[in-house]
């Protein structure tokens, strides 16, 4: 039975990635701040209502936004990203928006 | 969940929620920068939509704060109005009196000191509730 030879896929415009869509596709990050006054119980309390995260996982960001200066809480579109942001803001925590070099 | 604060806690609680409520509605206001942050750092200006939806957010929370400021017992709902607020509140303070690092708090002066402590210490007990 003769070989079959595979297909030689030829590329095409569409099959390369512009810069522009690598760029829109780079997930954006929820980045919480530390500072020096927020109580690290409520910081806790927050992520958990926000995020619906377990008491585990929103004490283990805690630390890491207490140890390191800040933590990156969330990440994904935009939009979302955005919108948990204003969310802990209105909460009262020190967050901002990044997209992921 | 039961309020159990002396008129020491409540006139505390008060002032914090009078003052985000003030902040909000007076560009002018010493708070009024930190109920403000930039969303994304990146852009120059953040989108309207967004932080109107923040804007809006913040006094809702605060005037629901100061409607039930005299309440024995508080919903999930306003527990988590005075939760925010207190912490705006406590950010906000932080912010337009530059304690922004540990040195720059201990530094203060006592008045300012007692009200950042009294603050922390409502929020310590709120957030047991939650």
């Amino acid at each position: 039975m003769p070989a079959v030879k595979p297909l030689r896929r030829t590329t095409t415009d569409t099959d390369v990635l512009t810069e522009e869509a690598v760029e829109t596709q780079r997930p954006w990050n929820v980045v919480v701040w530390n500072d020096p006054v927020t109580p690290m119980s409520v910081v806790v309390v927050i992520f958990k209502k926000i995020f619906g995260y377990s008491n585990n996982k929103a004490t283990h960001l805690m630390m890491t936004v207490h140890h390191e200066g800040r933590a990156i809480v969330w990440s994904g579109n935009r939009e979302r990203a955005e919108s948990y942001c204003v969310k802990l803001q209105v909460a009262g925590l020190q967050c901002t928006i990044e997209q992921e070099q | 969940m039961e309020v159990r604060l002396n008129d020491l806690g409540r006139a505390a609680a008060r002032e914090a929620f009078g003052h985000v409520v003030a902040a909000e509605r007076d560009p002018e206001h010493e708070w009024h920068p930190g109920l403000n942050p930039p969303i994304d750092p990146s852009h120059d200006q953040d989108d309207p939509l967004a932080t109107l939806h923040r804007q809006q957010e913040i006094a809702t929370n605060a005037e629901l704060a100061v409607m039930t400021l005299g309440e024995e017992f508080l919903n999930d709902a306003e527990a988590w109005a005075w939760l925010s607020t207190l912490q705006v509140a406590l950010r906000s303070t932080a912010i337009a009196n530059g304690l922004l690092s540990d040195e720059r708090l201990a530094a203060c002066d006592q008045e300012l000191l007692d009200f950042v402590h009294t603050i922390q210490q409502l929020l310590f007990e709120l957030a047991e509730c939650f």
